[in-house]
């Protein structure tokens, strides 16, 4: 009896375990096994060919904690994904609203919103090369119309503009991402609440600003977290229209560990720096990830 | 046994003879497969070099029966692209060219092979017939042969003969004060329409900022490093080669900092711009109506600038590539066979002058005599001859292109007003490579 008891029980279990075991197979695979490799990189000498040499402890850690070039990649890259993810999150909310309230929010406005999404970043990164090129490209044949004989406007090669260039890129890239999470939302709103709104008297602007927004909160908030994780892992454009120059000037710390671990071959210091960076960004993304957690309860 | 024994009894007998012929069968198909693979080769190419792979791919199937497989990647990735492909364990490549700076890095962490017995074993590679100032960069790491010269890669100075006459320039740059002067004038009086003094290349990679500073340093006297391997990098000549690529900026074609490969060569086709620094093989696509250029017939070429009137010109070996054998490829003695022809005297002579531009530069010092080279291009096959007396090398060893890199970044600092004076910079990148180089 108790055997037959064992045996019901076990077998149930062991088909629960089986349903389970994907996602912890999932989990250990892409989130486990990473992590364990990034952080035995990190505290051995570890080449690209030759990984786990010798053990150095946290050397590399502190070594790479306390250079300039690398605070300084993830200071700038701070910033920028604040920056860059507040832009997008303002002008797609902005940008979903106002679809939300015209006549033109069919399918093409959605293709048209989703093509760059859909261009790959690189394409990206070519596409706004080119516009920023400052002999012939788009805005150096507009200079020359306007005002002729003045000097070249060279964005990428400008200490202080190249990561403004980017950044243009960047938000041009990703705003349509949160338009369509936001005008998503916005499409969920009962529309009997809508409706009520506007009987009490809640037309235009004011309608948006405190029935609309405060509705899709919760959306924004998770889309900001979104922008602010995909500005954090910035590496395709600066490779293609900078190479992280001039000078330090976008050196942000996707592509610092890239070319420590890929181009110079010195994967323990990648590894160090990639540590660094997912404290920085669990960090900074900590409290809009409470923010939409709450707007959402 | 009953029918339904029997049948059972047939059926299981037949599944396991068609097990067996099957399996046999898979034996038969992997052993052929292996056979065939064989004679199968993959190589890793520079990206610049495509037109050059296509031809070898096909002379040496042609000769041998051998499939060559190229695999083409840019020029600043092939050693950690081999790299990866050896450690991962994924073990494609056979063959890879990577540019000879990153051969100790290679070498130490145990992606290519030793080849210093073959090499020695076998006199129709013919040694002796090559450059022997790319010789042991291109080849040697501590007394051990890594790689055979594939491309010689010098840069010498083109010119546009029509832009320098119509700006009253007889004659081109001797010294790179004069290459200053010359490129002012030009840009000062012709930038209007979009024509510039000269096209520099400073996107901020080694191959491409690194190779104009070496261009510069070679003109006026420098060197990486002493003859004890000791770090010279702040040496009042780097100081002066690395301020007259802060010079030149501002005259240059737009900008610098922005200007790979594909935007200065694009300029020069143009006819955009009066001066390029370039590889000797820029000359043979100037001429190929393939490339679209517009300056064919109206260019001239000379060795580069140097410091002062009167001192000896000296070849730069920029970004030169080395055949390699991978550590863990199973096709050792094709690849040697494979390579043995690709880095021959004869192979290197037809690279130079075929059709569509392959990208290679003299290896070999018959190469310099060949008769058809010097017919069709005798002025690119003179200045050439520069590397003969003596070249500015790289360093080569372990850690070499970390420091090349550091080097890189520096000067990208420098040239963009971020990075002190010219001294300041030299510096400090004369402190990093004591280290970077100290293992060495």
């Amino acid at each position: 009896m108790t055997d037959l008891a064992t045996r019901r029980r076990s077998g149930p279990r062991w088909v629960r375990r089986g349903f389970v075991a994907p996602t912890v197979l999932v989990t250990v695979v892409l989130g486990l096994y990473p992590l364990i490799f990034i952080v035995g990189a990190a505290v051995t000498e570890s080449s690209l060919g030759k990984p786990f040499q010798s053990v150095v402890g946290a050397d590399q850690i502190v070594a790479a904690a306390t250079d300039a070039g690398v605070i300084g990649s993830l200071v700038r890259g701070t910033l920028y994904a604040l920056v860059v993810a507040a832009a997008s999150t303002i002008l797609g909310t902005a940008a979903a609203l106002a679809l939300w309230r015209s006549a033109f929010a069919g399918s093409a406005a959605r293709i048209i919103l989703l093509l760059p999404l859909a261009l790959p970043p690189v394409v990206v990164g070519v596409l706004w090369r080119l516009i920023f090129t400052p002999n012939g490209g788009l805005l150096d044949t507009i200079r020359r119309m306007i005002a002729p004989g003045t000097e070249p406007l060279a964005i990428l090669s400008d200490p202080v503009l190249a990561i403004v260039g980017i950044a243009v890129a960047d938000i041009w890239e990703w705003t349509p991402l949160i338009t369509i999470l936001v005008f998503a939302a916005l499409i969920g709103i009962d529309r009997e609440v809508m409706e009520a709104a506007s009987l009490d008297g809640a037309h235009g602007l004011r309608l948006l600003r405190e029935i609309a927004v405060p509705a899709v909160a919760g959306t924004i908030a998770a889309a900001f977290v979104i922008r602010l994780v995909l500005a954090f892992k910035l590496f395709d454009l600066v490779d293609v229209m900078t190479k992280g120059g001039p000078g330090e000037a976008t050196t942000v710390p996707a592509w610092l560990v890239w070319k420590a671990a890929i181009e110079q071959f010195d994967v323990g210091r990648g590894a160090a720096i990639t540590l660094l960076l997912a404290v920085v960004v669990t960090l900074i993304t900590l409290p809009p990830i409470l923010i939409a957690r709450r707007s959402h309860g | 046994m009953n029918r339904s024994r029997r049948a059972r009894a047939i059926s299981v007998s037949s599944a396991l003879v068609m097990m067996v012929g099957v399996g046999s069968l898979a034996g038969c198909a992997s052993e052929a497969g292996g056979a065939e693979g064989e004679q199968e080769l993959t190589v890793l190419f520079n990206q610049s070099n495509e037109a050059g792979s296509e031809w070898l791919a096909k002379e040496y199937e042609e000769r041998t029966g051998v499939k060559i497989n190229p695999v083409l990647s840019p020029y600043d990735e092939i050693a950690s692209n081999l790299a990866l492909d050896q450690q991962s364990g994924a073990n494609t490549i056979d063959v890879a060219t990577p540019w000879y700076v990153s051969l100790g890095d290679l070498a130490a962490d145990g992606v290519i092979q030793d080849i210093t017995d073959w090499v020695d074993e076998t006199p129709e590679i013919d040694v002796d017939d090559f450059i022997p100032a790319i010789w042991e960069p291109y080849s040697t790491i501590d007394d051990k042969i890594y790689g055979l010269p594939f491309d010689g890669d010098t840069h010498v100075l083109f010119y546009n003969k029509e832009i320098l006459e119509r700006n009253g320039i007889d004659k081109p740059p001797a010294t790179w004060d004069e290459y200053l002067e010359q490129a002012t004038t030009i840009t000062e009086n012709e930038s209007a329409d979009g024509i510039y003094g000269a096209s520099v290349f400073g996107q901020q990679s080694p191959l491409i900022l690194g190779a104009s500073f070496a261009n510069r340093l070679a003109g006026f006297g420098g060197s990486f490093l002493d003859e004890d391997g000791t770090p010279t990098i702040d040496s009042p000549e780097a100081v002066q080669a690395a301020q007259a690529l802060v010079d030149i900026d501002d005259v240059a074609l737009p900008t610098p900092a922005e200007t790979d490969f594909g935007v200065g060569n694009s300029a020069w086709f143009a006819g955009k711009v009066a001066f390029i620094e370039n590889w000797t093989d820029l000359g043979v696509k100037s001429e190929d109506p393939t490339t679209g250029s517009e300056v064919a017939g109206k260019w001239g070429v000379q060795l580069l600038p140097v410091g002062e009137e009167g001192q000896e010109p000296r070849a730069s070996l920029v970004s030169g590539f080395s055949w390699v054998i991978t550590a863990n490829t199973e096709k050792r003695e094709l690849a040697e066979d494979f390579i043995e022809f690709a880095a021959s005297s004869e192979v290197n002579a037809a690279l130079l002058t075929e059709s569509p531009p392959t990208g290679v530069d003299p290896s070999r010092l018959s190469s310099l005599e060949d008769e058809t080279y010097g017919k069709e291009f005798p002025e690119i096959q003179e200045v050439n001859r520069a590397t003969l007396s003596d070249a500015l090398e790289w360093p080569t060893g372990k850690n070499a292109t970390q420091a090349a890199q550091v080097l890189t970044d520096e000067l990208a600092s420098l040239i963009a007003g971020t990075g002190g004076t010219a001294e300041e910079t030299m510096q400090r990148v004369q402190e990093q490579w004591e280290t970077l180089l100290a293992d060495d």
